[in-house]
């Protein structure tokens, strides 16, 4: 018998001090054991890239947050690929010395993993990201020349033929700043995560191709008590890697003309989001228009918002941990209630 | 073209059309919304962080 492919979406909120997550690809480990107990996973850049380290999921689709929120929303819909052709972006601001880094990070993986790039294209103008935090305590960031971005992204997907696009731009750094001490340290909130957020966005939103960033930084001072979740970071002079290898095979996103193994939003089954961060459009689209997605919430991924389901008047699952997320995922793929796996049951009642 | 961030506040209580698409109709107001997310809610108030595209 042909079952209906169980898919679920793992979202973790770049930019929001999430304990699981917001660090340098901490929840890479949550999205492999939630690979395992479903036909598709849908996650995007902030769950899978850890810099220099990866792990291709084969099940996995890895889609940015622009084009997620799309997607949820019933308005995009994905294709998965094979392969994508992936033009890399330089922020003309960056080093020649940081540049040759990255260069050779993308030459490493054209040659030892095989993947496809266009000739690279540096921006017109310096991208001149600025950094700030807000209110809530997220992360977030501008760019003072956005169409100098998207000119060069254009070069290479009109001009070059990409289908993907890598950013690498120059960001501030303050080595001395409370905020990098806290994140090395495994604590606080990526100071870096939400301006990154905004570079992939606004490309995905341009283009409608897969996009994701790497930040080109000056290496840190050793810290001999740098966190675990922090450390794929400072393993060497960029964070390239994780980014090329998810781009090549991101699926691309469509608008119409769907074929029989393209995903829409009514696909997926199961949403997996922490407790506290409820108040995004991918979670609010699907606990909206698609009642059978069912979502989930863990709450010991603590963020720093407090956007609760109850808040909001979602209905949801409420999981204690990713442990205990995972058990659901696997009742309700075998469709399960997992109210029936504890010892307490109420009666039926009449309403 | 310049990337802004904005807050908005929108009411629980009345809202008209969906809790996204009134925070969407808000934003598109002050520019083209590319990343929000409700960031607090208290006292029947979500609060909105946004960064929109605005053209200049």
């Amino acid at each position: 018998m042909t079952q209906r492919p169980f898919t679920v979406a793992l979202i973790i909120p770049t930019g929001i001090g999430a304990a699981i997550g917001g660090y340098a690809g901490d929840a890479l480990p949550v999205a492999r054991a939630v690979s395992s107990v479903c036909d598709r996973l849908i996650t995007h850049p902030n769950v899978l890239n850890g810099a220099q380290l990866y792990w291709p999921i084969p099940n996995a689709l890895y889609v940015e947050g622009y084009g997620l929120d799309r997607f949820a929303a019933g308005r995009w819909g994905l294709r998965p690929v094979h392969g994508n052709r992936i033009g890399l972006i330089f922020d003309q601001a960056i080093e020649p010395d940081l540049r040759i880094r990255h260069l050779q990070a993308a030459d490493a993986a054209r040659a030892t993993l095989g993947l496809t790039l266009t000739d690279a294209v540096l921006t017109d103008q310096p991208l001149g990201v600025t950094l700030n935090t807000a209110a809530s305590g997220a992360t977030w960031g501008t760019i003072q020349n956005p169409d100098s971005l998207l000119r060069a992204a254009e070069k290479l997907i009109h001009g070059a033929g990409a289908t993907a696009i890598a950013v690498v731009v120059r960001f501030p750094e303050d080595i001395s700043s409370e905020a990098l001490c806290n994140y090395r340290h495994g604590q606080g909130v990526d100071p870096l995560a939400g301006a990154e957020a905004v570079i992939s966005h606004l490309v995905v939103r341009t283009f409608e191709v897969p996009c994701a960033h790497a930040p080109a930084l000056s290496p840190l001072p050793l810290d001999p008590n740098l966190s675990p979740r922090s450390a794929a970071e400072e393993l060497g002079h960029t964070f390239l890697p994780c980014v090329l290898v998810g781009l090549s095979r991101a699926p691309q996103f469509i608008r119409e003309k769907f074929q029989p193994h393209d995903l829409t939003t009514d696909a997926v089954d199961a949403v997996v989001i922490p407790e506290s961060a409820c108040g995004g459009s991918a979670v609010l689209s699907w606990s909206r228009t698609h009642t059978h997605t069912q979502i989930i919430t863990v709450a010991d991924n603590h963020t720093t918002l407090n956007v609760t389901p109850q808040s909001l008047g979602l209905s949801v699952w409420r999981a204690q941990s990713y442990r205990e997320a995972i058990g659901m995922l696997v009742a309700l793929r075998a469709g399960i209630n997992p109210e029936a796996l504890t010892a307490k049951m109420l009666p039926i009642a009449f309403q | 073209m310049i990337t802004q961030f904005i807050a908005i506040e929108i009411s629980l209580s009345d809202l008209t059309l969906s809790l996204q698409d009134t925070i969407e109709a808000q934003l598109t107001l002050q520019g083209e919304p590319l990343r929000w997310a409700i960031t607090a809610v208290n006292q029947g108030i979500a609060h909105v962080e946004a960064v929109v595209l605005q053209e200049i």
